[in-house]
């Protein structure tokens, strides 16, 4: 028993990291109706800039922050400046260009960074309790609290505030938004910016117990991407869920399930493929109704 | 009459060219190059007919891909089997795959039909290393621990002798795919089924009103665009005499055939093709030729191999802001605006 | 055969009208051609070219050079430069393996201002041509295949990986191109069907194996053993070796669970074979995965005898590990340039002036730098051991070696031999402890030697796979 819950803590754990990226990869698609195949790179960019900073003897906490600030002008300007001029083109290309970042992005950290394995200090002590032989880690309750954190900062700014009021106006339709003077560009802005920041958090916290390179971000990305479409793409809620859901699945099978040992993928995309069979827009996704 | 002139001429210099000076002039370095630009190629043909041409977005189509490579190693391998009609067992394969996968494709739709064929490319790595024994394909997977002997990757003794190495075998192995391919792709598009596909895609409920099978259109979509993934991952065994799986997974490449189908155009016949190039050939020019000072900054080749993604990227972004539909779609476009106003300066003295 | 290739060729195609509309184009194409003309003279095809051309083909008392081109074997030897290639992965998951590449650069850097390497009484630069494969196999194919017929260098050196050059041994095999000190420890360089590939200095796999298991036996003869392994190639040596050491003795092998070699996160695996009550923890895996595995271990409480993979020695990699890391064992065989105790040592400190000499960007004490280092100076005295300049001769000087010692930081008092029967050179090591307190290795005990056993140490389905 203890080790099942022991590995539960495990799989919250990372769950909470594929919740936040899925997290931000969700207020992209509902602002711009953008897949986002850069957000794993612009989170391994400002993952790299906390190391720059804690190299230069700043402190973790402030270098996190610095990095979440410019990663939030970042995620604003990529809108900007690459994503704005192509906004009415096909998907197909939009998916295109969010891979030139993806590709660039990645390549860029590394030249400027160097390709070496850094290692980045933790923002907290590295503790690990053992109530009644359950092994929790001062990594989980830290990732877990943010990912709490980062919802509840969330929920506030998007339905107790104007701007919130403006954000899902334009998310759920930028068109009439627009007509009633909501400054579009600017939420759509918004979205990316603060997909950025909340990318940066997790890639900053993630990453310092393993230790960070160019390919840090991508196994994450795509359990992120399973995260997001079992959710729902169009749902917070659901990418929080299910990218706990899909923590916890990876782990367990690890544990129990050794007839897909090696093969732990199988279960989340199982996953994904019986959901959606049922509920084509994921779990907690809102249907659209086709007109014909 | 002239312009049938021209035509011919233009085929006919293509043939020599890829018929025969690149395959008899240049070393096996570039023969391959251009052999795995084919392979691309004709994957990203098969990807167009399903995305561009029928609608549905897959960025899986490295799992198909895979299996068309492994299929091939195993029978070259294990079972002495020469090159071409290992082609068939794995067309065949491919296609039974790729309308198994077709099915749950039809209630999935958009991005999510995305991400469960990314999951698809995820898993085929992980799939095959558990269940492909490793006595049967040594040249297979994530781990494969040998290479496909030269004399299995031979030219058989049937082809003319100006093929006598194994890198001419695989450079006219896969340009005669490539053309098949191309042909078949034409036939393809303009035929009923053709239509139909393009109905499926720009209004389903429409094509279904007109009598369309929607679901049998899309499933045999799927399939048909498997067969060339699968096709292509063969020629990808005669080119790097392996098959590797680590290349099938997540962001390779199934998002090499998308960005190919992307940079060609999609929806037209030759667009993957020339965008398969464009990608092989670019990413070369890019680690070799990359000048290797910039100004002041010193690039050394630890840098330039890091360096160029980030090249490719942004020059991908570029293409994207001034061709959105593709080097064949935009010159399409380009050259039929040039040819209205050619026509309307023409025709505006006569009407004065 | 290819002086003639433009004149007969021209006259086949038969001349049909329409032909002729093309014969421009094609014309003015030819006129190019001619000036680079295909050299297909390094081909298996024409058997009949490479027994009768021109020059006899060498013998060879080792390896059998009967598919040899004889007017190949000096290629990529112009003047006083000699050619060799490397394909590495320079970005992606394993992009840490580059400081191999920085440790080699700086050798050859050193090692070229001093004059060169002296092969046959006459002195040769030598130049490293480096490519990126990111740890893709089908890439370092494509890499080598440039290496050798586009670069025409004359060998290949420290190509990095056990898939990867396994992916190219027919290549190399039927090109006559040696592979000098692959980058790996696995123990299919034996394989005799391959002749032209040869391990580097790194310790065989089971070798390692069998220096923990002579460890346990002595210090702890009731271990029950976990294991984590990659699940690939590499990581399979430790397991097979492994299962097959412990056979017949009273250690155990309790639990083993493999990891996705294409990442790193291990930390569910880890968590299981902590909760399995084994005493004793065998890590089979590589850069990243190696501290996650110790960081989980500590998370859990977990104070096994832990072993590690000898490619894991890496001052970065043990910082990484953390508390989890004190007190693992592993084994090199070079000295560690992170021990300030070997500050004084002369190798050690002409290492550190010359690295940061050359490679300022490099840290000096990082083990995987040492290594690269260490190879380069191998490859040097493999040369320089050669009696001709020729592939044959020098793969043969390669696979006859006799006691090689003082090459880059190996370690003082061992020596790195190879024989008609025996085709491992990394057999002398030394076991060592991480202490983490002091950030370096410290040695237990004095230096194995096990030279000319791997084969017989090795299961023997895995030596010849």
């Amino acid at each position: 028993m203890s080790l099942f819950l022991t590995q539960l803590m495990i799989g919250i754990g990372s769950g909470a990291v594929y919740a936040s990226l899925a997290l931000a990869l969700v207020l992209v698609f509902r602002t711009t109706g953008i897949l986002n195949f850069a957000q794993g790179e612009m989170a391994l960019y400002s993952t790299y800039l906390v190391w720059f900073f804690t190299e230069r003897s700043v402190p973790v906490w402030i270098a996190i922050l610095l990095a979440m600030a410019i990663s939030f002008v970042g995620g604003a300007a990529i809108e900007r400046i690459l994503i704005r001029p192509v906004e009415q083109a096909s998907p197909l290309v939009l998916v295109i260009v969010t891979i030139g970042m993806f590709l660039a992005i990645n390549s860029i950290a590394q030249v400027q960074f160097g390709n070496d394995i850094k290692l980045l200090p933790r923002a907290y002590p590295n503790k690990t309790w053992l109530p009644g032989n359950v092994q929790i880690s001062s990594d989980t309750l830290v990732l877990v609290g943010v990912l709490i954190a980062e919802c509840l900062i969330l929920y506030l700014v998007l339905n107790r505030t104007k701007i919130g009021l403006a954000f899902r106006a334009v998310a759920s339709n930028a068109e009439s938004s627009r007509l009633v003077g909501v400054p579009v560009g600017r939420m759509l802005m918004l979205g990316w910016a603060m997909a950025a920041a909340i990318g940066a958090l997790a890639g900053a916290l993630v990453i310092a117990p393993v230790g960070l390179q160019g390919a840090s971000m991508q196994q994450i990305l795509v359990y992120a991407f399973a995260a997001a479409a079992l959710g729902g793409f169009d749902s917070p809620v659901g990418a929080v869920v299910a990218g706990l859901i899909v923590g916890v699945v990876g782990t367990m099978t690890t544990q129990y399930l050794h007839v897909v040992h090696d093969i732990e993928l199988v279960v989340p995309f199982g996953l994904i493929l019986v959901v959606l069979l049922f509920r084509p827009a994921g779990l907690f996704g809102t249907t659209r109704v086709e007109r014909v | 009459m002239i312009r049938f002139a021209i035509a011919i001429a233009l085929v006919i210099a293509a043939a020599y060219l890829f018929g025969w000076y690149i395959p008899q002039f240049y070393e096996s370095t570039t023969t391959y190059l251009w052999a795995e630009a084919f392979y691309i190629g004709v994957a990203a043909m098969g990807l167009n007919l399903l995305t561009g041409y029928n609608g549905q977005v897959s960025i899986g189509h490295g799992a198909f891909f895979g299996l068309g490579m492994y299929t091939t190693a195993i029978l070259m391998e294990s079972h002495d089997w020469p090159f071409l009609p290992t082609l068939f067992v794995a067309a065949a394969l491919a296609f039974v795959v790729g309308v198994l996968v077709g099915f749950p494709a039809l209630r999935v739709k958009g991005l999510y039909l995305a991400l469960v064929t990314l999951g698809l490319a995820a898993l085929f790595p992980q799939l095959t290393n558990r269940f492909v024994p490793r006595d049967l394909c040594k040249t297979c997977g994530t781990s494969q621990v040998g290479e496909l002997a030269r004399v299995k990757l031979l030219p058989p003794s049937w082809t003319p002798t100006f093929i006598h190495q194994p890198d001419q075998w695989a450079y006219y192995a896969t340009l005669t795919i490539a053309v098949v391919g191309i042909v078949v792709l034409a036939l393809l598009v303009r035929s009923r089924f053709g239509r139909a596909l393009i109905a499926v895609r720009d209004h389903e409920a429409a094509a279904e009103t007109v009598g369309i099978n929607v679901a049998r259109v899309k499933v045999l979509a799927f399939a048909t665009s498997a067969v060339y993934a699968g096709v292509a991952g063969s020629c990808f065994v005669l080119v790097n005499r392996l098959a590797n799986a680590s290349s099938v997974s997540t962001f390779q490449l199934s998002i090499e055939f998308l960005v190919a189908v992307v940079i060609g155009g999609t929806a037209t016949v030759f667009g993957p093709m020339l965008g398969g190039f464009v990608f092989v050939f670019s990413n070369r020019w890019i680690s070799e030729s990359f000048p290797s000072r910039l100004l002041f900054w010193h690039i050394n080749d630890s840098i330039k191999s890091l360096l160029s993604p980030a090249i490719f990227g942004i020059g991908l972004i570029l293409l994207m802001y001034v061709l959105p539909e593709g080097i064949v779609g935009g010159g399409r476009r380009v050259g039929a605006t040039a040819l209205r106003r050619l026509r309307r300066r023409v025709s505006a003295p006569a009407a004065t | 055969m290819n002086s003639d290739v433009c004149e007969p060729r021209l006259s086949k195609p038969r001349m049909r009208p329409l032909r002729v509309v093309a014969l421009g184009a094609a014309l003015a194409l030819l006129v190019a051609a001619c000036g680079s003309g295909r050299n297909d003279t390094k081909g298996t095809t024409d058997t009949t070219a490479a027994g009768g051309g021109g020059g006899s083909t060498p013998t060879s008392s080792v390896i059998d050079t009967s598919q040899c081109d004889s007017s190949t074997l000096t290629e990529g030897i112009t003047g006083n430069t000699i050619k060799i290639g490397t394909s590495l992965p320079l970005s992606g998951t394993y992009a840490a393996f580059s400081g191999i590449l920085q440790g080699e650069s700086a050798y050859f850097s050193y090692i070229n201002s001093l004059g060169g390497v002296t092969v046959a009484g006459k002195k040769y630069q030598i130049k490293l041509v480096s490519k990126d494969d990111a740890y893709d196999a089908a890439r370092t194919s494509t890499n080598v295949n440039a290496l050798i017929n586009s670069d025409k260098v004359f060998a290949l050196f420290n190509n990095v990986g056990t898939k990867n050059n396994l992916g190219i041994r027919e290549t190399v095999n039927s090109d006559c191109i040696p592979n000098l000190l692959i980058a790996s420890g696995a123990v299919q360089w034996g394989n005799p069907k391959y002749p032209w590939m040869l391990g580097s200095e790194l310790v065989p796999y089971p070798l390692e194996m069998q220096e923990f298991v002579d460890y346990l036996k002595k210090n702890k003869p009731n271990a029950k053993i976990a294991l984590l392994y990659a699940n690939d190639d590499f990581g399979q040596s430790y397991q097979e070796s492994l299962q097959q050491l412990v056979k017949g003795t009273t250690l155990s092998l309790v639990k083993q669970e493999s990891y996705n070699s294409e990442g790193s996160d291990v930390k569910a695996q880890v968590t299981d074979l902590a909760a399995s009550k084994a005493d004793t923890f065998v890590i089979g895996a590589t850069l990243l995965a190696c501290p996650a595995a110790m960081n989980a271990a500590h998370d859990a409480g977990w104070k096994p005898v832990t072993y590690m993979s000898g490619t894991c020695v890496s001052k970065l990699l043990f910082a990484a590990g953390g508390d989890g890391a004190d007190g693992v064992l592993t084994v090199t065989p070079l000295l560690d340039p992170a021990d300030p105790t070997n500050a004084s040592n002369a190798a050690i400190a002409l290492y550190k002036a010359q690295v940061a000499k050359y490679q300022p960007k490099a840290d000096s004490s990082d083990g995987i730098v040492a290594y690269g280092w260490s190879t380069a100076a191998t490859l040097q005295k493999i040369l320089e051991a050669s009696p001709k300049l020729d592939r044959v001769s020098v793969m043969e000087t390669a696979r006859t070696l006799k006691g090689i010692s003082g090459a880059g930081l190996q370690l003082p008092g061992s020596t790195w031999s190879t024989s008609k029967a025996d085709w491992f050179l990394g057999e002398d090591f030394q076991l060592v402890k991480y202490n983490k307190a002091a950030g370096h290795t410290e040695a237990i005990g004095t230096i194995t030697s096990l030279d000319g056993k791997t084969a017989a140490l090795s299961p023997s389905a895995l030596l010849n796979s």
